[in-house]
């Protein structure tokens, strides 16, 4: 009896939790009750337009409603990648205010933008409006794509409904589970910190699988021969593993999120002692205005192996030209 | 005898020449008469036609329509060259329409009420990366007040888009700013303001551009505008910390105003989802008994106060008929009809407020990009002449419909 009652608890704390998490970004994305109208918000019984009950058939267009760059329905403008908030707080949040109540006007958000970046027009983006298809290295050789299961849209990666991942990542990307914590960084919790942990490149290998290259061998494709072998970076290793003791990689013993290289610095996963490096350490995943030139432009080389990538392009790169490789290898 | 008889008979045979001459002389005039007649109305015809070739929209309506009916508007025409509206504004003054583009450049443009552009303004010194333009008001004397969702600033021009001044918070603008810092500022000196970067601009004719640090920043986030019938500006405040309505009285808007800008101002509600409280509230209007008309966004419904900021109760929410989705911009005619823009709901539905209990009217448009369908409509201007300009934001237009 006393294990039956004991479970009751547990599985009670539990699901508590979970709805704790699952209504943390508040308005229509979570906390429902039996009689909520918030489904009304985007969702039609029987006059709707779009598949899955939708009041439009473009989620993009559904999504910037709130989140564009009118700002009429939420702060997280994601059209320009701004968290848009108040002046209310200074910066460290002194005054004891967490979460979005913390972050400073116009703080750039951790995804970027899809439009414009930082004020300057975006050289590379994810396009959310359910055209594209196909995903490079989606279970296929790097440097090709293969289909999606679907279009690619807000919600291929964000559940509506509420998650308890972090930013209401889908709990299922593309048929792959997907686990990405939220690290709370005490005063410091807010809009414009990383506040991720190791899991985070789930949600990019979901589709990009095979440039998930985890193997401890630096560099050398280990575990995706499946995907036609050949060399990639290494992800959710520990930021000063063993390339510090490689003279030929040249790390720095600089942290490249908190001190960084040439005043730029990069994000960490949180992972208890050595923060990992993590497919978002170097990419936006929603767009970026960094600004590509000579090599770094693919332009320079058109016939590479890369194919028709438009001139200019910045890959999803958080940094001008090859900045990401400074920050870390400082050569 | 037979002389005279023939003689007679020469002069009644000259006579009824006479008259025949006379009666086609007559018969010409008319013929001459139907053909000045029928080239006039060819004339009148062809200068139509070379109009129409010239402006290719409905022509205007001729007398002004009082409106007094309770059925819907049908539509006119769709005013396009403007990219993802969000916000218009009909000038009393001019009878111009205001247009606050979220997408291209991110312009106010300007057009007549049939559509036809006059022109187009932003911010001085701002990228289009850098400003947001959402909702637009225009007051008696014909300026424009512009929210601006990033520069977290009311922006305020001329009719014609001439730049004014910046309201950089409920009690500082930015020509107030300049001259607490600058001794001895010319008159015509001229100002500017970027969020984005950490100056003021300012200059007097003749004289090269100078700076000052940015003022310490307020703590708003204005986002719909609005002035009543009797001059006073409304907004709402959609900061994070405490979501609310505004109210600055008209005479804090004349000219010798701006430079000490310190007016008293009325401010009402908070965050959240209760009674008096609101989740990003998109527009603020009165009616002719002064009661205010929120459209609290988020929480899909109407929030109404008095005029002293008390509030009373709110209605559109929940399910079933004249029930709201996400209420956006709201406009409120002579008769205290409230005109509220649905944006998910994509319509306008229409509430006669003018007894004790707010009355459901009827409902406009629906989902589509063909006439009169709306995809994402955001927000409704009225002018005088019974038309409404509706910003269909997703058909990248501002639809006309008229009573």
């Amino acid at each position: 009896m006393r294990k039956l009652i004991l479970a009751t608890v547990v599985v009670l704390a539990l699901a508590l939790t979970m709805v704790g998490l699952a209504s943390a970004n508040g308005g229509p994305h979570g906390g429902y009750t039996a009689t909520t109208d918030a489904c009304a918000g985007c969702h039609r019984a029987h006059t709707a337009i779009g598949p899955r009950l939708l009041v439009r058939s473009s989620t993009y267009d559904l999504c910037i409603s709130c989140h564009g760059s009118a700002g009429a329905g939420a702060n997280t403008n994601v059209e320009d990648g701004y968290y848009l908030s108040s002046r209310d707080d200074p910066p460290g949040g002194a005054d004891g205010n967490v979460g979005a109540a913390n972050t400073p006007d116009n703080a750039p958000l951790l995804g970027g933008g899809f439009q414009y970046y930082q004020g300057i027009t975006v050289t590379s983006s994810h396009d959310p409006t359910g055209t594209v298809l196909a995903a490079w290295g989606n279970a296929v050789d790097r440097g090709t794509t293969a289909d999606l299961s679907e279009g690619l849209s807000c919600a291929s990666c964000h559940d509506p409904h509420g998650s308890p991942n972090y930013r209401i990542i889908k709990a299922t990307v593309n048929g792959v589970a997907v686990s990405v914590d939220q690290v709370d960084e005490g005063a410091a919790k807010d809009y414009d910190t990383e506040q991720w942990g190791a899991g985070m490149s789930n949600i990019c290998a979901a589709c990009h699988v095979a440039y998930h290259e985890t193997g401890a061998d630096v560099g050398h494709d280990t575990t995706n021969q499946a995907y036609g072998g050949g060399f990639t970076h290494r992800v959710d290793m520990p930021w000063n593993g063993d390339a510090l003791t490689d003279p030929l990689i040249g790390m720095g013993t600089n942290n490249p999120e908190t001190v960084g290289f040439g005043g730029y610095t990069l994000p960490l996963a949180e992972s208890g002692t050595a923060d990992r490096v993590v497919c978002m350490t170097c990419h936006l995943p929603h767009g970026t205005s960094a600004q590509m030139t000579g090599f770094a432009d693919p332009a320079f080389d058109p016939s590479g192996p890369q194919g028709p990538i438009p001139a200019g392009d910045s890959s999803l790169l958080r940094l001008d030209n090859r900045g990401v490789c400074e920050v870390c290898h400082q050569k | 005898m037979s002389n005279i008889d023939a003689g007679n008979q020469v002069s009644e045979h000259d006579l009824s020449l006479i008259e025949e001459e006379e009666r086609a002389e007559k018969r010409r005039r008319w013929l001459l008469l139907l053909l000045l007649l029928l080239l006039a109305l060819l004339a009148c015809v062809l200068l139509l036609f070379i109009r129409y070739l010239r402006q290719p929209e409905p022509l205007p309506e001729m007398i002004p329509l009082p409106v007094d009916v309770n059925y819907p508007p049908h539509y006119l025409f769709s005013i396009y060259g403007v990219d993802k509206p969000v916000g218009v504004a009909y000038s009393l003054r001019n009878d111009r329409i205001y247009v606050a583009e979220t997408g291209g450049k991110r312009l106010v443009k300007i057009f007549d009420r049939d559509g036809n552009p006059l022109g187009s303004f932003a911010p001085p010194r701002t990228m289009p990366g850098e400003r947001s333009p959402v909702y637009l008001a225009v007051d008696g004397a014909g300026r424009v007040f512009v929210t601006d969702r990033l520069q977290h600033a009311i922006f305020v021009y001329d009719e014609n888009g001439t730049f004014l001044d910046t309201i950089l918070g409920p009690d500082l603008t930015l020509s107030e700013y300049v001259l607490k810092h600058v001794n001895n500022l010319r008159p015509d000196a001229t100002f500017a303001y970027n969020q984005f970067e950490h100056v003021v601009y300012y200059k007097s004719p003749g004289e090269p551009e100078r700076t000052l640090p940015t003022p310490e920043p307020a703590m708003w986030a204005p986002l719909g505008i609005r002035f009543d019938r009797t001059g006073r500006l409304l907004f709402t405040d959609v900061r994070q910390e405490r979501n609310a309505v505004y109210l600055i009285s008209a005479d804090a808007f004349s000219p010798s105003s701006w430079r000490n800008f310190d007016p008293p101002v009325i401010s009402f509600g908070s965050t959240g989802q209760g009674d008096g409280q609101f989740l990003f509230p998109n527009s603020a209007v009165a009616d002719s008994q002064g009661r205010i008309y929120v459209t609290d966004g988020n929480n899909g419904r109407i929030s109404v106060w008095d005029e002293k900021g008390q509030f009373l109760f709110h209605f559109g929410g929940g399910s079933g008929e004249g029930a709201l989705s996400l209420p956006r911009g709201a406009a409120i005619d002579e008769r205290d009809r409230l005109y509220v823009v649905d944006a998910v709901g994509q319509n306008v539905k229409v509430y006669d407020v003018s007894g004790p209990e707010p009355d459901f009217l009827f409902a406009f448009g629906d989902w589509g990009m063909g006439d009169g369908q709306f995809n994402y409509p955001n927000d409704i201007a009225l002018d005088r002449y019974g038309r409404l300009y509706i910003a269909d934001r997703e058909n990248n237009r501002i639809q006309v419909w008229s009573y």
